[in-house]
């Protein structure tokens, strides 16, 4: 029975399969289907194929977080241009404290500090205006927004046109969106196919708004799949419109992180927040939801707390990796490396097995003072790094970890290797330059200074350096003036301060 | 991702290639044999229906024998197996075996034997049904409230319930809405059946009123099954879930509530009896199967959950207790008791892979591959480590990356310029309208003595001169081979060019033997046009604006012998004044005094001097050196025409200026032109229409306006090229003069095109006009300052645009002085002409090299940036 074969290769998720049988079934003479009209073969088989084909590309829409250029220049939301601290996450300083300085934990563009675990949205910063998001250099690592939505969602799309080389299974042009729309049972297939599968917004919303009207407004799925494509359209209010109303319906935990998604774009963590804690009362102990606040409270800059939640994550599901990696990477910036090593390698005890991971337990292990594990990680960390930003980094530590030992030379030699892996590399100008100071070759130093600063405007680091550089050098005036540039980069950093208010000194002296 | 694996106890694969689904895997004390072990059941679609009874000697033991208990191929696919009371006047359990188009209910029974394989099983069919339709799958149970035995409902493919009472046949009923079969289940508390619908909700329809409702199978023909439809059946309740089903179960452990389980294609649903969300949650992995297996605290429910990364996870309700690794992916898993061994989890894999598995702390052996080490010889290392640390340290010492000495060259590039213009002109979409517009053939070859791979040529000349193609690719080059090419060069631009000539590139990789893609090579050649691609003879003209005058130290040449190509030699003899004319359209003459050892130069534009006098020096020292002159020497003694050369100085720098006011212009219409997008957009979206108050025609205004400003910048930025065409000639007409003034030596040249023409091309951010001029005040501050006062003034390290270029007249004034006053160019022993070469890090910032500060104590105490960089890049399992 070919119908019952597709419907069990559809359940083990052969979807490969399970398309070829449909396909079959469609091609027959539409006669023989066409007999009892209740029921039809035909249409069976049409829905099947339909979600076969979206199940083959879906993506789940609550993970997929990218801002374009395009979007963030046009978003007309207003948003309060001075928030109050603690309620936006656009102002990365305004932490209420907990959070650790720059001067422990590295920070990213926008600055906030790194996180454990790589998520689309992490990558992401709100630059104000146009001109400065085109300037913000492009380094793999770095906040720069995509240049247009359509680039991660474009990906999605071309499925479409991969999957069938005669043309596109349903041509969306010629689809009569109200006769769909009235029938519930291939309306929700084909709403999934448009959106995931063809990419096609507009259309999905269209149906979508006939479905939701043919269903009275009685149905929850159709207002949270409008609330989704408004999402995409960047309608927020009216995204939080639909989801607030299907909640209304029906509580749902994918409707509350569609909603917290709604309120992140829309700059209110604290709201986000509340709705997170509600959905917990709705729904103890759902992992996703308390994930969901862990990761608000890290981009709040508010680290112990997302800490307190990542560990309520680990009670509810002892398998969490983002948890586990964030959990670990906080102790490992707290000065508590032998713990961070204990999460690390249960990870790789669990199983994965990359690059990073090797990296961070070589450094965990340099700075637990386990120096036997620490070159045979890098070795692996090597071993395994899939492109040159990978590798770049374990030189860069390797570099670090020379350093830290004395061994100079080798630091210097391990600088420039990753330089030779990835010339953005503004961390490893600046330590390049340090050790090109101590040699005494001053001019070097500079250069690699300034194309420390250059490359990565947010770190201090560069900026001082040039600022304690210029003052050796007896360049007071310059030497201020990076010490200005680093002091905005990080106002409480105190040796800023003290050469600040020597310089001050020698100027008030002349 | 999993700490342990699930601790294996028995287990085997069926079969060849059969496949198996949810429904094939079955068990329960099939025999009632009543010592209450289990047996397991499997029926695949291939028909054969297998029976076992596991008893390991030790866990992990290989299968026995004995252990499977029956084999039977039945004739037709099994979809479905299920035990259950199924037959009239007894309780004992029986097998249910659903096929495509029958039902049938097999008993099945041992005889014991003398030893332990002697034992017999056989099944016998007690009764079968014929069914009309293809069946999907089937639930059973004691539907309305029936003591003692258990009846079958049967769901077809396409939609219809068919209830069987045991040997007899009772109703069908037609499911409303139906598309797609989905799970199905009976709930013997509210005795109803459960089932997940293709609109993606959860139904429950209630037994009664299935029994109740008109019987679909009475209407034979199709006509009224239509009718029928009209006609719905009543749902006791629905619930919307939003997603596809995987699978339903019903359990009530203890006896105060029971549960509807639900598990979605994303998510985990628990239902209260009334069709009320208990809990939910979100899986964040593709499930393939699940089983509610049992309560062990007051309230909450365990389940098992299988998913397609090959992991199974207990649950208790929604907290994650236990994750472990399965080998393979499972369809379907049941709870078994076996022996004196309880909660046997039972899994059966798509391709037959049955396993009998409990969870045992067996860490999850995954084993880290090996880094390929290579066996250390201590002595060896410390060799090559010597060995390449000696490499490292000279390519340190001969600054870091510098190009080979070239001392054999395994590829050659030659060019070769043909003495005369192309007979048909080769030129293409010339801008230039005066007539024919010359062109003259180069021949380039490359010459090979090892093998090349992948060899490419580029040839490039400056912008004016275009060439009819730059990019030549070859194939593998081999050993003593060589390849031709023939292009033509031209003028493209309507304006004249500032050096007439030429640079091959051939860019190669030559293979060895630790890399054979070979390490990336280049060899380059320059060639010089003649200077007829650019002008031709002309009339000569008396007057002009600008004159230049050489002398020499040797009686003047005719032209006849000095310009061949020019001087038409039936003139004869008197030719000393000799007239070009650009393709530009400008004309220069060049005279020569018939007594005194001068020549004179001149155009009424500057810049148009500079071509005909480098022609003109180049000449007579090709001449005289053909004669074996050897002290022949060109000076120059007037002055310096200064005053001309800012002018060009100061048309390029308003051009600049201009640019920059088109820039802010741009910016700023299209921040405007944002603005009112904007507004349009917040119109557009609100819910009531209001009216666009012409921001429409705002919009469309702006656009042209930045249409147009963008048009403006592109025309000011064409001017602002030839601008810099001509100040590039005018000051290598400068250089020349200057060095001719001064007698100036060959280094002292160099400095000085080093100083006026940076190797930087010239933009906005970074121009020519600061780039000289801190090149000229640096020179006028180390080596032609006058007191050690000038010595001590600094520069700023950032280079801008100035505001004018007074200060930039005023330093070249100055450093002319100083060169007539004797000033000497030179360097000293740092690296010679730093100022001009672009520092890494981009052309924005030119820090200075401080000859006289370097008296720094080493030992600064400068900080690390102590971070390590932590990235983690991982997808979310």
């Amino acid at each position: 029975e070919p119908l019952f074969q597709a419907w069990s290769y559809f359940r083990r998720r052969k979807f490969r399969e399970c398309a070829d049988v449909c396909s079959q079934l469609l091609e027959r003479p539409p006669g023989e289907q066409e007999l009892d009209s209740e029921y039809s073969v035909f249409q069976a088989a049409w829905n099947l194929k339909t979600r076969a084909l979206t199940e083959m590309v879906y993506v789940d829409e609550i993970d997929m977080d990218q801002e374009g250029i395009a979007e963030i220049v046009l978003d007309e939301n207003a948003i309060a241009q001075v928030a109050r601290p603690g309620t936006s996450l656009k102002l990365p300083g305004t932490s209420q404290g907990g959070g650790p300085s720059p001067a422990v934990r590295p920070v990213t563009q926008s600055g906030r500090p790194i996180t454990g675990f790589v998520r689309p949205s992490t990558q992401s910063g709100r630059p104000s205006t146009m001109e400065q998001a085109i300037r913000t250099p492009r380094t793999a690592l770095t906040a720069r927004p995509i240049t247009s939505a359509s680039g991660g969602y474009g990906r999605l799309g071309t499925a479409s046109m991969l999957t069938n080389p005669d043309g596109p299974f349903i041509n969306l042009s010629r689809l009569n969106l109200t006769k769909y729309a009235q029938k519930p049972k291939l309306a929700k297939a084909l709403f999934e196919y448009i959106f995931h599968h063809e990419n096609d917004v507009k259309n999905a919303l269209d149906l979508a708004a006939l479905a939701t009207e043919h269903a009275q407004f009685k149905d929850w799925w159709w207002k949270v799949q409008i609330g989704k494509c408004y999402y995409r359209l960047g309608l927020y209010r009216e995204a939080e419109k639909q989801f607030k109303s299907a909640l209304k319906q029906q509580d749902m935990v994918d409707t509350i992180l569609y909603l917290a998604k709604v309120y992140l774009r829309l700059d209110q963590p604290v709201t986000a927040l509340n709705l997170f804690k509600q959905g917990l009362e709705r729904f103890p102990g759902e992992v996703t939801l308390i994930c969901g606040i862990a990761r608000i409270y890290e981009e709040m800059n508010n680290i112990s707390s997302a800490a307190e939640y990542y560990k309520d994550v680990l009670k509810q599901d002892n398998t969490h990796v983002e948890a586990i990696a964030c959990i670990g990477s906080n102790h490992f910036y707290s000065d508590q490396p032998e713990i961070a090593l204990r999460f690390y390698r249960r990870l790789l005890q669990m199983g994965v097995y990359n690059c990073q991971l090797f990296n961070n337990l070589g450094l965990c292990c340099f700075y637990a003072q386990q120096y036997d594990m620490t070159l045979s990680s890098f070795e692996r960390a090597l071993f395994l790094a899939e492109n040159e930003e990978e590798t770049a980094d374990v030189w860069y530590n390797l570099g670090h970890v020379a350093v830290g030992i004395g061994d100079l030379n080798l630091a210097y030699q391990c600088f420039k290797l990753t330089l030779v892996h990835n010339n953005d590399y503004a961390e490893a100008y600046n330590n390049l330059a340090v050790l090109e100071m101590r040699k005494g070759h001053t001019e070097q130093a500079r250069a690699l200074l300034q194309t420390a600063s250059s490359l990565a405007p947010h770190m201090y680091e560069p900026h001082f350096n040039v600022a304690i550089l210029s003052e050796k050098v007896g360049d007071l005036q310059r030497s201020y003036t990076a010490a200005q540039k680093s002091e905005e980069a990080f106002p409480g950093h105190v040796d800023t301060q003290q050469l600040m208010k020597q310089l001050k000194e020698h100027f008030a002296m002349l | 991702m999993s700490l342990f694996k699930a601790r294996d106890w028995w287990s085997t694969i069926l079969g060849e290639k059969e496949e198996f689904d949810q429904g094939c895997l079955c068990v329960a004390d099939v025999d009632n044999s009543g010592s209450g072990q289990d047996k397991v059941i499997v029926g695949s679609y291939k028909g054969y229906l297998r029976i076992f009874n596991p008893h390991p000697v030790k866990p992990g033991d290989e299968v026995q024998p004995e252990d499977l208990l029956l084999e039977v191929q039945l004739r037709e696919p099994i979809l479905q197996v299920e035990v259950g009371k199924f037959v009239s006047g007894t309780e004992g359990l029986h097998l249910a075996v659903l096929h495509c188009r029958k039902l049938c209910v097999y008993a099945v029974s041992g005889t014991q034997g003398n030893v332990e394989h002697g034992n017999q099983y056989q099944i016998k069919l007690m009764y079968e049904h014929n069914l009309q339709r293809t069946a999907c799958n089937m639930t059973y149970g004691p539907f309305g409230g029936v003591k003692g035995r258990d009846l079958i409902c049967i769901q077809s493919m396409d939609g219809m319930l068919m209830l069987f009472e045991q040997e007899s046949y009772a109703f069908g009923r037609f499911l409303p809405g139906f598309l797609l079969p989905g799970p199905l289940a009976y709930s013997s508390r509210t005795d109803s059946f459960i089932t997940v619908s293709s609109c993606q909700q959860v139904e429950s329809y209630k037994y009664q009123v299935l029994a109740f409702a008109t019987d679909a199978d009475d209407r034979q023909d199709t006509e009224q099954q239509k009718l029928s439809s009209g006609k719905r059946l009543a749902v006791d309740w629905v619930l919307n879930i939003g997603e596809q089903a995987l699978d339903i179960c019903v359990v009530s452990f203890n006896q105060g509530v029971s549960s509807v389980f639900v598990l979605g294609e994303r998510n985990f649903f628990c239902l209260k009896d009334n069709g009320q969300i208990r809990f939910m949650k979100k899986l964040d992995y593709s499930p393939s199967c699940f089983i509610p297996y049992c309560s062990v605290q007051e309230g909450t429910i365990n389940t098992l959950i299988a998913n397609h990364s090959k992991m199974l996870n207990v649950y208790q309700d929604v907290t994650l207790k236990w994750a472990t690794q399965l080998p393979c992916i499972p369809v379907s898993v049941k709870v078994a008791n076996f022996q004196d061994l309880k909660g046997v989890i039972v899994t059966l894999s798509d391709d037959g892979h049955l396993q009998c598995s409990y969870l045992g702390t067996d860490p999850s052996l995954f084993q880290a591959p090996k880094v390929d080490s290579r066996e250390i010889n201590y002595e060896e290392m410390n060799a090559e480590m010597k060995e390449l640390q000696k490499i490292i340290r000279e390519a340190t010492k001969t600054q870091d990356i510098l190009p080979e000495s070239e001392k054999q060259r395994d590829v050659t590039v030659t060019a070769e310029v043909s003495p005369d213009l192309d007979e048909e002109s080769q030129a293409i979409d010339s801008e230039i309208k005066a007539g024919a517009v010359p062109s003259v053939t180069v021949k380039v070859t490359i010459q090979s003595r090892v093998t090349a791979q992948k060899p490419s040529l580029a040839v490039c000349v400056q912008a004016p001169l275009a060439v009819t193609c730059d990019q030549f690719v070859f194939g593998d080059l081999e050993p003593d081979s060589s390849e031709t090419v023939v292009l033509s060069v031209f003028l493209r631009e309507n304006c004249c060019p500032s050096e007439l000539e030429g640079t091959c590139i051939v860019s190669y990789n030559i293979p060895t033997e630790l890399n054979p893609e070979g390490i990336p090579r280049v060899a380059q050649c320059n060639f010089s046009l003649p200077l007829k691609l650019i002008c031709f003879p002309a009339q000569p003209s008396k007057a002009a604006n600008h004159k230049l005058t050489i002398d020499t130290n040797k009686p003047p040449i005719s032209f006849v012998t000095l310009f061949p190509d020019f001087v038409d030699p039936s003139e004869g003899d008197q030719a000393n004044v000799l007239g070009f004319e650009f393709l530009t359209g400008s004309k220069t003459t060049l005279l020569a005094s018939k007594t005194s050892q001068r020549y004179r130069i001149q155009s009424d534009q500057l810049e148009d001097l500079w071509l005909v006098t480098k022609e003109l020096i180049h000449r007579l020292q090709i001449y005289f050196k053909k004669q074996n002159c050897k002290d022949f020497a060109c000076t120059f003694s007037g002055s310096i025409p200064l005053q001309e050369y800012f002018e060009l100085i100061d048309r390029h720098f308003e051009l600049r200026l201009n640019a920059e006011r088109f820039q802010e212009l741009l910016s700023e219409r299209a921040v405007q032109f944002r603005a009112i997008e904007r507004r349009l957009l917040t119109r557009f979206k609100d819910k009531t229409p209001a009216p666009l108050q012409h921001l429409d025609t705002l919009l469309e205004g702006t656009f042209r306006e930045v249409i147009a400003l963008a048009d403006a910048a592109e025309e000011n930025q064409a001017n602002m090229f030839q601008a810099f065409a001509k100040l590039k000639s005018a000051t290598h007409l400068v250089i020349m003069l200057i060095s001719l003034w001064q007698k100036l030596s060959a280094d002292q040249v160099a400095i000085l095109e080093a100083t006026f023409l940076p190797l930087a091309e010239d933009t906005q951010e970074l121009g020519w006009e600061e780039t000289v001029d801190a090149a000229v005040s640096y020179l006028l501050r180390t080596c032609l300052s006058k007191s050690s006062k000038e010595q001590a003034l600094t520069l700023s390290s950032q280079l801008s645009m100035p505001k004018d270029t007074s200060k930039l007249k005023k330093n070249i004034t100055l450093f002319c002085d100083r060169l007539a006053k004797g000033g000497r160019l030179s360097l000293g022993t740092d690296s010679a002409t730093q100022q001009a070469a672009v520092m890494p890090g981009g052309c924005a910032t030119i820090p200075e090299s401080d000859l006289e500060e370097r008296t720094i104590i080493p030992g600064s105490t400068a900080m690390f940036s102590s971070n390590g960089q932590i990235t983690k890049q991982k997808s979310k399992p």
